[in-house]
């Protein structure tokens, strides 16, 4: 192991004496590196009890890999670091059971790494138990605080206490924020103890603490102990600076006259650390005062200064606001995909209607009526020329006589269409019925029943014939039938027609014998005026 | 001495009865011309020698019986000759008949040539096609084609718009009617020979008409 450690040794010390720039070689300094990470590793591996490699293996692996090797065993060597360094920032005083042994380390050259880790070890373990044993100081203390609380009995015990929480939840909004919590609580706990030893315990305690983040800085521990005294000098207020001290310009002005506003009344009261809720609420509301009164007497933002030019307001600033203006124009309508099935059903439903929007001419009604065109007759015509002027003189010096022109022939036939129309529509509303017009014209009368003749629909029924009895039959005196006769009538009747027929004859014969005598042979003549 | 004045003087008062106031009958075509008879020959063309025979008839009664003119034909020389007589009515009625036989030999119809027997203002107006437009071959074939149309109908159509009758013999165009309207009839045949389709010449014909009519 001692030669391993020493080689280690050397490694580490040929790697502190090269140069930088051959690191970026390629070279035999990579053995040379290898040792020295398997010596630390080997020397760190005490500390770190979860470690799941023993040793950090080296051949034939590449620089990733070991380097991945290394931080499975830092990793969780960084935590536990991290929480004794807390544990030490809250209890100084563990740190001087520390010191005795880092000022022995610090004064001897050769540093005797094994004494060294474990001392360490012992440092550890001897740390455990002063803490606990500090514990049970701050233990004390706090039950002396306890008593003057005294009235969470019921819900706390041996593992919970209220107190403890809340100076916890207190610590860390201490750390967060920034304020002197820590200050103000610190200081009676040290004012208990020496100042003189609490420097030094500070320091020795930032020395160990320095010591213990990485073995690494191990070397460097020996060789510049300035700045270790430098770094160990180091106090709260140089971070995160003094009572006095704006410590942070990022914070608002408002948090920062509270943190003053709050610092005052505590230098100006110096006895009274606590104030009333009272009081409190009245510092607040000094403040808000004092802020919108500063408000009030600054000069105004240019949106609220009324009429502003661009030369008066910052360059594109009227982008950024929300201006409000009057829109005359209506805006376009978002086309989206209900507006077009809106559209498309309406139409749908206008087409299966037929009711289309289609502009109709208006008809426009003739005023006057329209001339007579006569039309070119493009056929011979049939009168002469004679004829034709014939025709035109009878017109103008005769209208009556004027045969009636083709024009004429046509009126006629529509008026006397029209006519029989207008009858035929008087008949069937009886109310504006007008009988014919007397047209005299020979017509033969028949005999028939006078329904058919006159009415379509007849209001009265009647029989009666179309013509007159004198014109059915002409007759004078008193007519008697065939079977109302006596014999002697019928004698008369038979008498008068003999002497009527015979009348007849007589008158035709002596036409007859002239023609006779004419004609035929002279003895029959004589033979026909003998008899 | 004075009393022979004075008888002479009463004698002179005793007026003897005026003759009486003479009456004079009108003239007689005849006794016009001095008694002298009056003639007019017109000359047959061929073509019209065989309508003549057959429509001799036709024009011999009008003018013998109405116009009182005595009317023959003489063969040899193929003419119709035409004579007043003692009782002719009037001394135009002769120039009237010769009108009327010199519009058949033209080529009117009987009818329409016995309209200047009847009616006093009618004429008959002849021009050529050359005398509008020369043209030559199928041109002149084409005018005188546009001018009848097809079956006469643009022919027909400006003698029934118009009151005239027209004849058109090859190349020369009668017109017969009364003088407003062979000057219509003339225009539109006029264009018609220049060229204008017969359509155009419808619609001019129209608002003519219409305005001759009225």
């Amino acid at each position: 192991m001692a030669t391993v450690k020493d080689s280690g040794m050397e490694a580490l010390e040929k790697l502190m004496s090269t140069e930088p720039p051959v690191f970026l070689a390629p070279s035999s300094i990579s053995e040379v590196a290898r040792a020295a990470s398997q010596y630390l590793f080997t020397k760190l591996k005490p500390h770190n009890p979860k470690s799941p490699i023993d040793e950090l293996l080296v051949d034939g692996y590449d620089a990733e890999q070991i380097y991945q090797q290394i931080d499975m065993q830092s990793q969780p060597l960084l935590s536990s670091l991290r929480q004794e360094v807390k544990r030490f920032a809250k209890n100084p005083e563990e740190i001087s059971n520390f010191g005795n042994l880092v000022v022995k380390a610090t004064n001897e050259d050769d540093v005797d790494e094994m004494d060294m880790d474990s001392d360490d070890v012992d440092d550890e373990e001897g740390n455990e138990l002063e803490a606990s044993e500090s514990e049970g100081e701050e233990e004390e203390e706090e039950e002396e605080e306890e008593k003057k609380d005294g009235d969470n009995e019921g819900i706390e015990d041996k593992f919970f206490k209220i107190k403890e929480l809340e100076e916890f939840l207190e610590e860390g909004e201490a750390e967060e924020y920034g304020t002197d919590y820590k200050n103000n609580k610190g200081v009676p706990k040290r004012k208990k103890h020496n100042l003189s030893d609490d420097e030094d315990d500070e320091e020795d305690g930032e020395d160990d603490d320095d010591e213990e983040e990485d073995g690494e800085f191990d070397a460097f521990a020996g060789a510049d102990n300035e700045e270790a005294d430098k770094l160990g000098k180091a106090r709260y207020r140089d971070f995160f600076g003094g009572k006095k001290k704006e410590p942070n310009m990022k914070l608002k002005n408002v948090t920062e006259d509270e943190e003053t506003e709050d610092e005052e009344p505590e230098r100006g009261n110096q006895g009274n650390e606590k104030l009333s809720t009272h009081e409190k609420d009245r510092l607040k509301l000094q403040a808000k005062v004092e802020q919108m009164e500063k408000a009030n007497l600054d000069p105004k933002h240019w949106t609220m200064q009324g009429e502003i030019s661009a030369a008066q307001r910052p360059k594109n600033s009227a982008l950024e606001v929300d201006l409000d203006f009057e829109h005359n124009v209506r805006p376009a309508p978002v086309i989206t995909e209900e507006v077009t099935a809106s559209l498309e059903d309406l139409i749908k439903s206008r087409i299966i209607e037929a009711r289309f929007d289609d502009v109709q001419r208006a008809p426009s009604l003739p005023t006057k009526a329209k001339r007579e065109v006569k039309e070119l007759d493009d056929s011979k015509s049939k009168k002469g020329l004679a004829e034709v002027y014939e025709d035109e003189y009878v017109q103008k010096a005769n209208p009556a006589f004027a045969p009636a022109t083709f024009s004429d022939e046509l009126k006629k036939e529509a008026s006397i269409l029209f006519k029989k129309l207008c009858l035929k529509l008087d008949a069937l509303s009886h109310f504006n019925f007008t009988p014919k017009p007397v047209i005299e014209e020979m017509s033969i009368q028949t005999n028939v029943p006078a329904i058919a003749m006159e009415e379509v629909a007849p209001v009265a029924v009647t029989s009666e014939a179309m013509l007159a009895p004198e014109e059915i039959f002409s007759g004078k005196g008193d007519i008697k039938e065939e079977t109302e006769l006596t014999q002697e009538e019928r004698k008369r009747r038979r008498a008068k027609k003999k002497r009527k027929f015979k009348a007849a004859e007589s008158a035709k014969e002596p036409n007859k014998k002239a023609r006779d005598a004419t004609t035929e042979n002279p003895k029959t003549v004589t033979g026909s005026e003998e008899q | 001495m004075a009393e022979s004045t004075k008888m002479e003087v009463e004698t002179a008062t005793v007026t003897a009865p005026l003759p009486p106031k003479p009456t004079f009958v009108p003239l007689t075509a005849h006794e016009m011309s001095d008694g002298k008879v009056q003639f007019r020959k017109l000359s047959v063309p061929p073509n019209r020698y065989s309508p003549l025979k057959k429509a001799w008839l036709d024009i011999y009664t009008p003018i013998y019986d109405q116009m009182k003119i005595d009317i023959r034909m003489n063969l040899k020389s193929r003419k119709v000759e035409l004579k007043t007589r003692a009782d002719t009515p009037d001394i135009s009625n002769l120039q009237r008949s010769a009108d009327f036989v010199q519009a058949f030999m033209l080529g009117f119809d009987i009818p329409d040539a016995i309209s200047l027997l009847r009616i006093d203002e009618l004429y008959v107006e002849s021009f050529e096609i050359k005398d509008v437009k020369t043209l030559k071959g199928e041109h002149l074939s084409r005018a005188i084609g546009r001018l009848s149309g097809k079956g006469g109908k643009t022919k027909f159509a400006i003698e029934n718009s118009t009151k005239t009758r027209i004849v058109i013999a090859d190349t020369r165009i009668h017109i017969l009617g009364a003088f407003s309207n062979i000057k219509v009839a003339r225009s539109s045949l006029c264009s018609l020979i220049m060229g204008s389709p017969a359509g155009k010449v419808y619609s001019k014909l129209r608002s003519v008409t219409a305005r001759l009519n009225e």
